[in-house]
């Protein structure tokens, strides 16, 4: 085990004041949505005395925001089951089954990852608009599918190597089509890989403004993070209100992050190691 | 594609591995090959595979190739008036002579300057974690945390830190600095939102470093720290080397990071001002579309954009195939 020496303790340090500087900017901003606008012109720095938590409630009730949130949760939850059943079948397919062209289509799944969005965005507004998806909620679900999916495919096929042929073959002599593999082993041992590729994936399209702004262009239709990039404009004037959305739009993810933050991090590390 | 191919040859790719948990590369399927027809007349189980991929490449073709096609196609056309016609490299040389988009560029060129810090940081990060500082485990989840967080968010958070009487400048006052105009002064901004997306990302960069550090051999450390060697020897004779795919695969993905996923910063920090000194190559291409009505410069920018990144693609492509040789 690595040394004895003091000298760890002096890399504890900046270590520390720099993990100060991570929780400080959401420490701040917490304690200024607490405060009422009064305290915040008298002093911004200083910790809130009472929770005024009905900054919270009037951010939530007068921006609409309650009604971005209902669109994010709704545009989310339905991408990314769409993401985990396609990325999950091709995934199978393309680790455990051997067909004429599968390495291709493989290889061509690698290549959309190296096609960012910003690339395609002109003329994929132009096919939402012809096909009349624009401003839809299945367009932007179907902008964000095939924005993720290549990420999914890769993921989960990089997952399913690691299961043994052995529980397979036996399956198949139990008598399970492919269809039944892939219901009844795949799905479940695939579970935990299912978990951690669909939280990154809420992740991604919970936090997208881009596609967004581009695919649902109505106010009406506005997600939460478009919402809050309409805040500043709203509370120039009272910061306190302004902290608070914001804080609304953050707190699903930090709850996130909270409980499920070692499947987070196997998401992302899965997809840097697993080549 | 060659979907709905009438071949046979379905068969178990498993049976070509050994057992075990080895990770397989793509492209080394066509090895020692162990046939397992499925049964004769078995009509849907010779489709299967097809119907499996079927949704997922439709998608892939019809959303993201396709439209990579249409765009490259669509730049040589014109705007306006011209719409629709073959323009030749118009919209390019117009690209060149536009001093916002000339900015981008030379927005790109600071990225690829401040690159080796912002991998550098969490590198280091990642080693002191690694020798187990005392704390690692709290500082391992709090240095991930931003990461999770919207660009937006981080954004919204950020102008309320950066605020001309906010809490950096009131910080920087008690030692006797400042204040600095962080999002005015177009001397600063881009510096400014960097160093913002640089806080907001660590995290993702040092959690791959510290996967790439579970598969460093550590009977190497011992041996350096028996011949008494220093941590910066150590580093840079031990830990470097045996990094190096790592080191290059997180040069790679922060590259790519830097040039796709600023939107959001930019969008709510400065909106690319001031004086259009915060424009990169993505921000550029959101205002043609989207605010100047002028899709098909916007193609030509998207796909000198797409150029960069093949470059880089490349680079991660032949980084990752070395990694699968090394194996």
């Amino acid at each position: 085990m690595p040394g004895k020496r003091l000298g760890r303790w002096v890399a504890a340090v900046p270590m520390a004041l720099l993990a100060l500087a991570t929780i400080y900017p959401l420490v701040f901003t917490t304690n200024v949505a607490m405060k009422t606008r009064r305290e915040y012109i008298l002093d911004r720095f200083s910790p809130t005395t009472s929770l005024h938590l009905e900054n919270i409630a009037a951010a939530w009730n007068s921006v609409g925001m309650a009604r971005y949130f209902a669109n994010s949760l709704i545009v989310v939850t339905v991408s990314v089951v769409l993401l985990l059943l396609f990325g999950s079948m091709a995934g199978f397919a393309l680790s455990q089954l051997r067909f004429r062209g599968s390495s291709a289509l493989f290889l061509g799944c690698l290549a959309a990852l190296f096609v960012p969005f910003q690339v395609i965005m002109v003329p994929l507004a132009r096919i939402m608009t012809d096909s009349g998806l624009i401003d839809t909620y299945p367009g932007l679900i179907l902008a964000y599918v095939a924005q993720f999916l290549p990420f999914t495919i890769f993921l989960m096929t990089s997952h399913y190597r690691t299961i043994p042929v052995e529980i397979i073959h036996a399956a198949r002599i139990d008598g399970n089509s492919t269809y039944g593999v892939y219901r009844r082993i795949m799905i479940p041992l695939g579970a935990p890989a299912l978990l951690s590729v669909g939280i990154l994936d809420a992740l991604f399209c919970w936090n997208d403004v881009l596609i967004a702004l581009l695919m649902m262009p109505s106010p009406e239709h506005r997600t939460l993070m478009v919402g809050v990039t309409s805040l500043r404009g709203q509370y120039s004037d009272n910061i306190p209100q302004f902290a608070s959305g914001v804080l609304i739009a953050a707190i699903p993810v930090l709850l996130i992050y909270l409980f499920l933050q070692r499947q987070i991090a196997d998401g992302v590390t899965a997809g840097s190691t697993k080549g | 594609m060659p979907i709905g191919g009438s071949s046979p040859a379905v068969r178990s790719a498993q049976a070509e591995r050994t057992a075990g948990a080895e990770v397989e590369q793509p492209g080394r399927h066509g090895t020692g090959r162990t046939s397992r027809r499925v049964p004769r007349g078995a009509r849907a189980e010779r489709l299967a595979p097809f119907v499996l991929v079927a949704p997922a490449v439709l998608i892939i073709v019809a959303l993201r190739l396709w439209p990579l096609l249409l765009g490259v196609n669509f730049s040589f056309t014109g705007d306006g008036e011209r719409n629709g016609t073959f323009v030749g490299f118009d919209n390019y040389a117009e690209l060149l002579n536009d001093p916002l988009f000339r900015t981008a560029l030379r927005n790109v060129g600071l990225l690829v300057i401040l690159l080796p810090v912002a991998v550098a940081i969490p590198g280091l990060l990642a080693t002191f974690i690694y020798l187990r500082v005392p704390g690692h485990r709290v500082f391992r989840g709090v240095y991930f945390f931003p990461a999770v967080l919207s660009p937006v968010i981080v954004g919204a958070i950020f102008n309320l830190m950066l605020g001309f009487d906010g809490p950096l400048n009131t910080a920087l006052a008690q030692i006797g600095l400042g204040p600095i105009d962080w999002l005015g002064d177009p001397g600063i901004a881009m510096f400014t939102v960097v160093g913002v997306h640089i806080w907001a990302t660590f995290g993702m960069a040092l959690v791959v470093f510290l996967a790439g550090f579970s598969t460093l051999d550590a009977a190497l450390l011992d041996a350096a720290r028996m011949d008494g060697a220093s941590l910066p020897q150590i580093i840079w004779h031990v830990i470097v080397p045996g990094l190096s795919r790592t080191i290059q695969f997180v040069f790679v993905t922060t590259m790519i990071g830097m040039l796709t996923s600023m939107f959001g910063l930019l969008y709510v920090m400065t909106s690319g001002g001031p004086e259009g000194s915060t424009y990169l190559p993505e921000f550029y291409v959101w205002i043609q579309q989207g605010q100047m009505n002028r899709p098909a410069l916007a193609s030509a920018a998207s796909t000198v954009l797409f150029l960069i990144m093949l470059v880089v693609g490349i680079l991660q492509v032949s980084v990752l195939r070395r990694a699968g040789r090394e194996d």
